[in-house]
């Protein structure tokens, strides 16, 4: 294994630069998925048969709750990736739990509008809308689900090895993830919250 | 689900089939019992990582899906070949003309290409392995444990039966009850899982991992091909796994995407799956010309024509690739505008493929060629791929395609592109490939023979399906009335199907006459061929090269080979290789198992399986193994053994 | 320490994110349509802009080449996918 010590831990292998390379290339295929899910309920939002529209279930304080949330947990994952470069593992396994905690609570509160919209009577076989505003959420709060497993997993190789060509690298690849999802949710904050309510 | 559903019954066609799967599963059982051969499959190929036995792993599952999806070929033709057959019934005829569409396209077509990928690749640009070689054995396992999921379903719970490309409503669980399409959908989702990681495998191996001195300009062009195919295959696949994942969703979940109440909206599926449908054309097509750039130019003995149109040309393809989906659909009610901008968009196509047929052409001018069994199929590949193109220009008209639309005018044609496109390429790539893994060549006169009887079965199979579909024969029809005159026609292509069969069975005998009787080759370089990887010996060690090569320029064998340089002059050094693991193994049987559980519905085995998923994602995670070094005494004396002198 | 830990970049980038967040809340209140839909995109693509510069750290790499080439071509297809089938379903069907 070759190692250069004149970049950040996370980029020091050859390894580990084809990871980050690798992982942005997969954030490209996620672009493309996400755009899929987004035509799907482009094309089927005004189709919402006997159901309930968009602007009549939508509310805004949960959705700008969970923006905050998830915007600010983005911001929180870019302050431990730069605790990491700076070779601070306390503080940036501090900024990596307050990040994964910031996720659950966007996760808590997205649980919560699902069952709110079941309560009003709103499931995935009401209509085509309901179909794919719970696919194109839901696909979104799994990615969310699964960056919080990660995370807890990529946590415990923190503490157990340190901070190392390993470790830094897999937290530099989840922090790109992780503000891959923030991005995603700007995108269903505006078209489908924003643009349904107004 | 009752459980006397459970097995397929009543078929005596599929009481032979479970019963020839159990004994050969016995005798498989067996044979490793009785010659003690497990721990051997475990060390040596289950568990392995190195690309070249993964691309065999591929290969030979692409020879028996082709073997089944040939079957269901001759099934079709035989109920076809007369009026009024009763061989099939009309449900076992749409079950076998779905499987074998499926199963033809993503389980051998694809594979195949994979395999030849696998293999050639790092030996291409000079390097060890691929990028992410544990990623490259999940990928592997993950479209093995699809492609069985696909395979069972025709003996439990009953195969897909709504064409491969499954449209709604039809597929929908009203009309198509059965678990089939749960399959289907499934059993695409986890392969289609693996292929997209094998996309990016390879993107980041020929991006990141190439010899010193190989700018992208001195690629060959295999490699040229596959790099493109890949990116195709990275931005295509996410949209065919939203697309079955909303088909499950609508089977299973109840939801309404395309259903035809309630909003759902049929059509949306077609379009998606043409979305993703017709780049996947392309992840087929392109590394076939990039095989026959290869095998063209070195029986030509002449460097590739319009290197730089090639390359061009294959990046202008993949772009348009993305533009000309609603081809396959004009009848489906937009307007005159959509359909006049995608008749636009598919005919510019022919464009960029045309120069490449032309380079070929021109490579091909005063050269010395040699007609080995690769060249052959190479050769056959360009006129009978132009008809295909020929006739792919014709459907690309959207007012005449109202009168070709669902004859067998479209099944001749795209028989013609992907036939000669994808399988003669293959099986080219199959032979000109073949003695750098094993270590001898395939048998030529056997390998000719094989040639001359596909190349002209194919011709008479096919070729009387343009004039059926252009009288009115409708494809996917069982049976047809002695009135129509679609007879003669039709007994025709059977006789041409029964060639096609002689001559896949010739090709396989030639692996076993050829493994037993054919001179071994010493030179690691039997066609006197021009890429990096004809410079290793055969079979090719585990480690690839002794020493990483310096390229200079383009063919860069061939220079080193003619100018007599050798293609570099450092000392051997230890090596460094990742280590064997069976976890992309067991991955792969948690998958098959997730997705057969999600198939029949059954909610806690499938939550089981899932976990089981995720606790092996994560083992994987925690696992700190940092490979092995190949020591310098081995390397040498491996190399001495198999090229016979010092290096 | 916490001019250390909390550096300007990072800081300013996540001020933008919140205030273009609150400023995508005009669309609520009553203007054209057109000019809603105008203001959703120009803060949506500049939130992802954000992100991408600030916090992913996308010029950084080597291959920073080949990650901008990845991230047009996804958008490429994306934004065939959305329209392309909005063209065959809604502005381009038979009526």
């Amino acid at each position: 294994m070759k190692i250069d010590a004149t970049q950040p831990l996370e980029y020091g292998t050859e390894e580990n630069r084809n990871r980050i390379f690798g992982f942005w290339l997969f954030l490209g295929a996620e672009i493309a998925l996400f755009a899929t899910l987004f035509t799907v309920y482009i094309v089927l939002a005004n189709r919402f048969a006997s159901g309930p529209s968009g602007a009549e279930i939508f509310e805004i304080t949960p959705v700008l709750l969970e923006t905050f949330l998830l915007l600010t947990s983005s911001f929180t994952i870019g302050l431990a990736v730069h605790a990491m470069r700076l070779g601070l593992k306390k503080q940036m396994m501090m900024f990596m739990i307050i990040t994964l905690l910031l996720g659950a609570g966007f996760l808590g509160i997205e649980i919560f509008e699902f069952f709110t919209y079941v309560h009003e009577g709103v499931t995935l076989s009401t209509s085509a809308f309901s179909s794919s505003l719970f696919t194109l959420l839901g696909t979104h709060g799994a990615h969310v689900t699964f960056g919080l497993l990660w995370g807890t997993a990529i946590l415990i190789q923190i503490k157990k090895h340190g901070l190392d060509h390993s470790t830094a690298n897999k937290s530099f690849i989840f922090s790109l993830y992780w503000h891959f999802l923030d991005v995603v949710w700007i995108f269903i904050f505006s078209f489908v919250y924003l643009k349904g309510l107004m | 689900m009752k459980w006397d559903e459970f097995f397929v019954t009543g078929e005596p066609l599929i009481y032979g089939a479970m019963v020839s799967i159990v004994l050969a599963s016995l005798a498989i059982l067996f044979g490793l019992t009785y010659y003690k051969k497990w721990g051997y499959l475990w060390r040596e190929w289950l568990t392995t990582v190195d690309h070249k036995r993964i691309g065999v792993m591929y290969i030979l599952c692409a020879l028996i899906m082709l073997f089944r999806g040939g079957v269901d070929a001759i099934m079709m033709r035989a109920q076809t070949a007369a009026p009024d057959m009763k061989f099939l019934d009309g449900q076992h005829y749409n079950e076998v003309f779905t499987t074998h569409g499926v199963i033809m396209i993503l389980f051998m077509a694809m594979p195949f290409i994979f395999g030849l990928m696998n293999v050639v690749i790092p030996l291409q640009i000079g390097a060890r392995d691929v990028a992410f070689p544990k990623l490259n054995a999940i990928s592997f396992w993950l479209f093995f444990a699809g492609a069985m999921l696909f395979n069972i379903s025709f003996v439990i719970g009953g195969s897909p039966d709504a064409g491969w490309t499954a449209y709604f409503p039809l597929a929908s669980i009203e009309f198509s009850p059965t678990v089939g399409n749960n399959y289907y959908s499934l059993a695409l989702q986890i392969s289609g899982i693996g292929t997209l990681l094998t996309g990016l495998n390879f993107i980041v191996t020929i991006m990141k991992m190439r010899a010193p001195g190989m700018t992208l300009m001195r690629m060959p062009m295999f490699t040229w091909a596959v790099l493109i195919t890949c990116v195709i295959i990275i931005f295509a696949f996410p949209v065919l796994t939203i697309a079955l994942l909303l088909m499950l969703f609508d089977r299973v979940f109840g939801s309404q995407f395309f259903t035809m109440a309630n909003g759902g909206m049929d059509m949306l599926w077609a379009n998606l799956f043409w979305v993703w449908g017709h780049p996947e054309v392309y992840i087929v097509i392109l590394p076939a010309f990039g095989i026959f750039s290869e095998i063209i130019s070195t029986f030509s003995r002449k460097n590739l024509y319009g290197y730089s149109s090639m390359v061009l040309s294959m990046v202008i393809i993949s772009g348009l690739s993305f533009l000309v989906w609603a081809h396959h659909f004009y009848t489906m009610g937009q307007g005159a505008m959509v359909n006049g901008f995608f008749s636009i968009t598919t005919m510019a196509i022919a464009v960029p493929t045309g120069i490449k047929i032309f380079n070929w052409l021109f490579t091909l001018r005063k050269g010395r060629i040699s007609f080995t069994t690769p060249m052959l199929y190479s050769l056959a590949f360009i006129p009978i791929f132009t008809i295909g193109g020929v006739t792919g220009v014709m459907l690309a008209m959207a007012s005449a395609d109202y009168q070709y639309h669902n004859t067998m005018f479209l099944v001749a044609h795209f028989h013609y592109v992907l036939i000669p496109g994808a399988v003669f390429a293959v099986i080219a790539g199959f032979h000109y490939w073949f003695p750098k893994v094993f270590g001898f060549r395939l048998n030529e006169k056997l390998g000719k023979l094989a040639f001359w009887f596909i190349a002209i079965s194919f011709n008479v199979t096919f070729f009387p399906l343009f004039f059926l579909g252009l009288k009115g024969m409708t494809r996917r029809t069982y049976t047809y009335s002695a009135e129509t005159g679609f007879g003669p026609l039709n007994m025709l292509s059977m006789v041409g199907a029964i060639g096609l069969a002689i001559g896949f069975i010739i090709l396989v005998y030639n692996i076993y006459w050829s493994t037993r009787y054919e001179p071994r080759d010493k030179t690691g370089d039997p066609w006197d061929a021009r890429a990096l990887e004809w410079s290793t010996p055969s079979p090719v060690p585990v480690y690839n090269f002794a020493v990483t090569p310096k390229v200079k320029g383009r063919d860069a064998y061939w220079f080193s080979k003619k100018n007599n340089e050798p293609l570099s002059d450092e000392k051997i050094t230890k090596i460094h290789m990742p280590s064997n693991t069976g976890k992309p193994f067991i991955l792969g049987i948690a998958f098959f198992f997730l997705g057969f559980f999600l198939v029949f519905s059954w909610w806690i085995p499938s939550i089981i399986a899932g976990i089981a998923v995720l606790i092996i994602m994560a083992t994987m995670s925690f696992d700190r193994n940092n490979g092995y070094y190949i020591p310098v005494e081995e390397i040498v004396q491996t190399e001495q053994k198999l090229r016979g002198d010092t290096v | 320490m916490i001019k250390q830990l909390f550096p300007i970049k990072h800081v300013a980038g996540y001020i933008s994110s919140l205030v273009l967040s609150a400023v995508a809340l005009v669309v609520l209140l009553d203007m054209p349509a057109a000019s809603k839909m105008a203001i959703l995109f120009v803060t949506a693509i500049l939130q992802a802009s954000v992100q991408l510069m600030l916090f992913m750290h996308v010029g950084e790499s080597d291959n920073k080449k080949s990650i901008y080439i990845n991230i047009a071509y996804a958008l490429f297809v994306g934004l065939v996918t959305i329209f392309g089938t909005l063209f065959i379903f809604v502005w381009g069907w038979y009526s």
